[in-house]
């Protein structure tokens, strides 16, 4: 019962983020990515520390794929979804950066439907060097210590 | 004079004539020496919230746009879309929009340059590339507008300009009415006024003023600057693997691939 309040209650705040975000979003207009970065939870991140399967150079997004080890030593899979391999070409991102086989540490917003899927906000690669993606207005994404 | 010297000075002064026409023909199309050189690389340059003001008194940035002044009944649909817009992003459920099919913006949202922009000037036309879906918009220079009815419609319209002075004066029609600008409905009749100039050697604005007698209370005006960008050459840009799709509710989501 407790549970599920506290599971309400972090929606309705989701939710308050999400409206903060989209007023943000139609204040900054010009800053706005092509897409709508909404369906993901403004309110906290999630720590990913997996084995990259493949890492997709692509427009309108790139993606990384990634297979993140369980507490239980099960394996589940995550889609990180990143920007535009345009803009991430502007701050310095190649696709030579990570291939399959390299161990990742990722840090996602993760979507609200619940999936295992995020947003790339920051990725540390094999070699420990630290790459932010070009999220606009990523401030707006609170970071928060989950891990997984 | 013999028939032969008749022929003679007929020819001479036909290919006189000739000379002279394509020598005009040459000067009206070549740009002249005092155009300003805005071909390169550009990128959307002084955009402030809510406008220049406070500390931020730069004259290189642009006045806010203003908003567009609807008629009631266009005002009204106009209103509730932004508002359903709104409604569905509070909710994480934002709404698809022509990007999430890879359709570009088109007119005269590319100006926008959400992406980096080139500008490349040609004899006779200004080409304006958008890295974005690579969008391409030709301004044909010192010609004739076409009637409304001689132009398809399209995403980037016919544009025609011509240099007056350090501006370049550009009028566009035959924007499809699929494609808004900032979601605002348009007729078949709108009209887009530019007027590119610098304002500073590496500074370009480019001030939109965008008609039309049925939606329209009054014309539109949006002013966009951009930065040049010395050093850049446009990447190329395909929507090669869009995850995102639209449900059936108008919805966009993300199509999950678990087995990657």
């Amino acid at each position: 019962m407790i549970a599920m309040e506290v599971r309400m209650l972090s929606r309705r705040v989701a939710a308050v983020f999400a409206f903060g975000c989209a007023i943000a979003c139609v204040l900054t207009t010009p800053l706005l990515a092509h897409h709508s970065f909404a369906v993901y939870d403004h309110t906290r991140t999630l720590t990913l520390r997996g084995t990259v399967t493949k890492f997709q150079w692509t427009n309108p997004h790139a993606y990384l794929e990634l297979d993140v080890k369980q507490a239980d030593g099960s394996v589940k899979h995550y889609s990180v979804e990143l920007t535009s391999i345009n803009m991430m070409q502007r701050v310095g991102w190649r696709s030579n950066m990570v291939k399959a086989g390299d161990q990742v540490t990722a840090v996602i917003a993760p979507i609200l439907s619940g999936e295992p899927v995020g947003l790339g906000l920051e990725v540390t690669l094999a070699d420990g060097t630290k790459k932010e993606l070009p999220v606009p207005a990523a401030a707006s994404f609170k970071r928060t210590t989950e891990t997984q | 004079m013999s028939a032969r010297r008749i022929i003679g000075s007929i020819a001479a002064i036909l290919v006189t004539l000739v000379l002279l026409i394509q020598v005009a023909i040459h000067a009206q199309t070549k740009p002249a020496a005092q155009t300003p050189d805005i071909t390169g690389s550009w990128e959307r340059y002084g955009f402030v919230p809510g406008g220049r003001g406070g500390a931020q008194r730069d004259p290189t940035i642009p006045p806010p746009a203003t908003q567009p002044a609807l008629k009631p009944e266009y005002l009204k649909e106009w209103q509730a879309k932004a508002q359903a817009t709104r409604d569905a992003a509070a909710k994480g459920e934002p709404l698809a929009t022509n990007n999430v099919h890879c359709i570009p913006e088109g007119m005269p949202a590319m100006m926008g340059a959400q992406f980096p922009i080139e500008i490349l000037q040609s004899r006779g036309q200004v080409t304006i590339i958008e890295e974005a879906f690579t969008q391409v918009r030709r301004i044909l220079l010192d010609r004739p507008q076409k009637s409304l009815d001689d132009v398809e419609p399209g995403f980037y319209g016919h544009s025609v300009g011509r240099w007056e002075g350090d501006t370049l004066v550009v009028d566009t029609i035959g924007i499809k009415e699929e494609v808004r600008f900032q979601n605002a409905p348009h007729s078949k009749q709108l009209r887009i006024r530019e007027r590119l100039h610098l304002v500073s050697p590496t500074i370009l604005w480019d001030e939109i003023t965008i008609e039309d007698p049925v939606t329209l209370e009054k014309p539109w005006q949006v002013t966009y600057a951009y930065r040049k960008m010395p050093d850049y050459t446009l990447l190329e840009y395909i929507c090669e693997d869009n995850r995102e799709y639209a449900d059936e509710k108008g919805l966009q989501k993300i199509r999950v691939n678990p087995g990657q």
